[in-house]
């Protein structure tokens, strides 16, 4: 079925400004709810399919939604891999490389070494009483902690970091500039060694990572297969935990009653997870392709029609959260959508949920004695003047400035 | 074709006939079961389609696969000795009649 790159017949048409969409996607997500819950996008050259209800339907038709979407920029970028297949080739490929990430081995097995690097982050900066806590310790900690699980030895923490934005880059180079798809294929390029490496040394000695699972699958997977998988995992793998850390302490350093409830009760830090993925949702959506007509929110979609899931607006959705603009610890537990639903739930949910809510957000906020928000970096919500809240395919702070107290 | 019966916590029930040959979590899924949210749509990695089987029947129900049974330990609501994830429960006629108590809880 090839793609449509035009609008269904019967759908409304609504012009946005990808500009604009970084900077602050949710006004533009509130009103297409409310007027356009299917809506093609010119500037996004798909549907937006924006309502909660529609996009679990969605989620939960994947025979119908396919993840083989033609002309993804992430198949140019990595190459053929799960999230762009549908079952039962996707199925054969995820059970191969999932079980290093299922919570027990996250918990038996990793958690102990996400800690001590934790740890080692904090001492570098903890005499400095200022940092970016993004750069300078969520995404070296999630970075490494991605090389742990993927069995990537002999790769350091800033090679995972710089692969992983340069295949982001890519992933998002709507405007095809050259320099940028030389920069991918380098870190692509560097990935596929550094995976061939590792393959060879787990095929003889199992380390019990994803590359030794994938390499020891019951079901084989072969070597290029492997070298893909890991490259859209390192794609996603820091970005959404990164941002997941850096949107939450802002949300807290911004709401002293919220963060001191939370030290009180530190199993609150599961709610601060989930409440925070919610409320800007690190993944801000992901394409579909029809394999059939169907008729959703009020539109026939011919077969081969392009649809976005925005689930940062599900996530936002009034009618299934009240005040859902708002950061709310205390909301009634519904289920938010930032993983993904059905058999493409995000493989990385439950190392992401440890490293941040069990092991990053309690040591940052133990060991940095009154830490708060530079100034400047206090601004409203939704502006980007917080810094940095940048983005809406990928949504995240590029910085988050703070002081402390210093130690010696 | 099995009747299961989900007790919600609110205290009311849901009847619903399923085909023989599915699973549980997706009877309730398809009888529009609230409480039952199964993000994973069936691969027993969200742990969000828990259910309490009734202990009158937990033994003709059997205890969980070892994947399940990892997962039990990372439910919202307790893990108790009657806990299954309902994507992991094949349904049959032998199950007919099945009566099973959905948590408070499923994130
Ligand atoms: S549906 Fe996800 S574990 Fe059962």
């Amino acid at each position: 079925m090839s793609a449509l790159t035009t609008a269904a017949p019967g759908a409304p048409v609504v012009e946005l400004d990808l500009a604009e969409l970084r900077r602050d996607p949710y006004p533009a997500y509130a009103e297409l709810r409310r007027t356009a819950p299917l809506a093609w996008v010119p500037s996004v050259g798909r549907h937006l399919l924006t309502r909660y209800d529609d996009i679990v339907h969605a989620e939960k038709l994947p025979e119908v939604f396919s993840s083989r979407e033609e002309g993804s920029l992430l198949l140019r970028t990595v190459g053929p891999n799960m999230l762009r297949e549908d079952d039962p080739d996707h199925r054969r490929l995820r059970t191969a490389a999932e079980p290093p990430t299922r919570p027990r081995q996250v918990r038996d097995q990793w958690a102990a070494a996400f800690e001590r690097t934790a740890h080692e982050l904090l001492d570098r900066i903890a005499g400095r009483g200022g940092a970016d806590l993004v750069r300078d310790f969520a995404e070296p900690l999630v970075a490494a902690n991605l090389a742990l699980v993927l069995g990537l030895r002999n790769a350091s923490a800033d090679d995972i970091a710089d692969w992983s934005r340069a295949m982001m880059d890519g992933n998002s180079n709507y405007a095809d500039d050259p320099d940028i798809w030389l920069r991918a294929e380098r870190a692509t390029r560097a990935i596929e060694e550094a995976v061939a490496e590792m393959a060879e040394v787990t095929r003889r000695e199992p380390d019990g990572s994803v590359i030794s699972s994938m390499v020891h699958a019951a079901d084989p997977v072969d070597l290029a297969e492997i070298q893909n998988n890991v490259k859209v995992i390192i794609g996603g793998g820091v970005n959404e935990p990164r941002d997941v850390f850096g949107v939450g302490a802002w949300a807290l350093l911004r709401r002293p009653e919220a963060l001191e409830r939370v030290l009180k009760d530190p199993s609150a830090w599961k709610r601060v997870f989930e409440e925070t993925a919610r409320w800007i949702s690190p993944i801000g959506m992901y394409p579909r392709q029809l394999t059939q007509d169907y008729e959703i929110a009020g539109v026939t979609l011919p077969a081969g029609s392009r649809v976005a899931l925005v689930i940062a607006s599900g996530n936002r959705d009034e009618s299934v959260f009240e005040r859902a603009d708002e950061f709310d610890l205390d909301r009634p537990h519904r289920p938010h959508l930032a993983f993904g639903g059905g058999p493409h739930f995000c493989m990385g949910a439950w190392v992401a949920r440890h490293e941040v809510s069990a092991i990053a957000w309690p040591l940052v906020f133990s060991r940095l004695k009154g830490l708060r928000l530079d100034d400047g970096a206090t601004a409203s919500d939704s502006g980007s003047a917080a810094g940095s809240l940048d983005g809406w395919v990928f949504r995240g702070l590029t910085s988050l400035d703070v002081t402390w107290q210093a130690t010696a | 074709m099995p009747t299961v019966i989900f007790q919600l916590p609110d205290g009311t029930e849901r009847k619903v006939i399923a085909a023989s040959g599915t699973v549980l979590m997706q009877a309730a899924v398809s009888g529009g079961v609230e409480g039952i949210v199964a993000e994973c749509g069936g691969n027993a990695s969200c742990a969000t389609c828990h259910v309490y089987v009734d202990s009158a029947q937990a033994e003709l129900v059997g205890p969980p696969n070892d994947v399940e049974d990892e997962m039990l330990d990372f439910t919202a609501a307790e893990r108790r000795p009657t806990s299954r994830l309902s994507c992991q429960i094949h349904l049959s006629d032998a199950l007919d009649g099945l009566v099973v108590h959905v948590p408070e809880e499923q994130v």
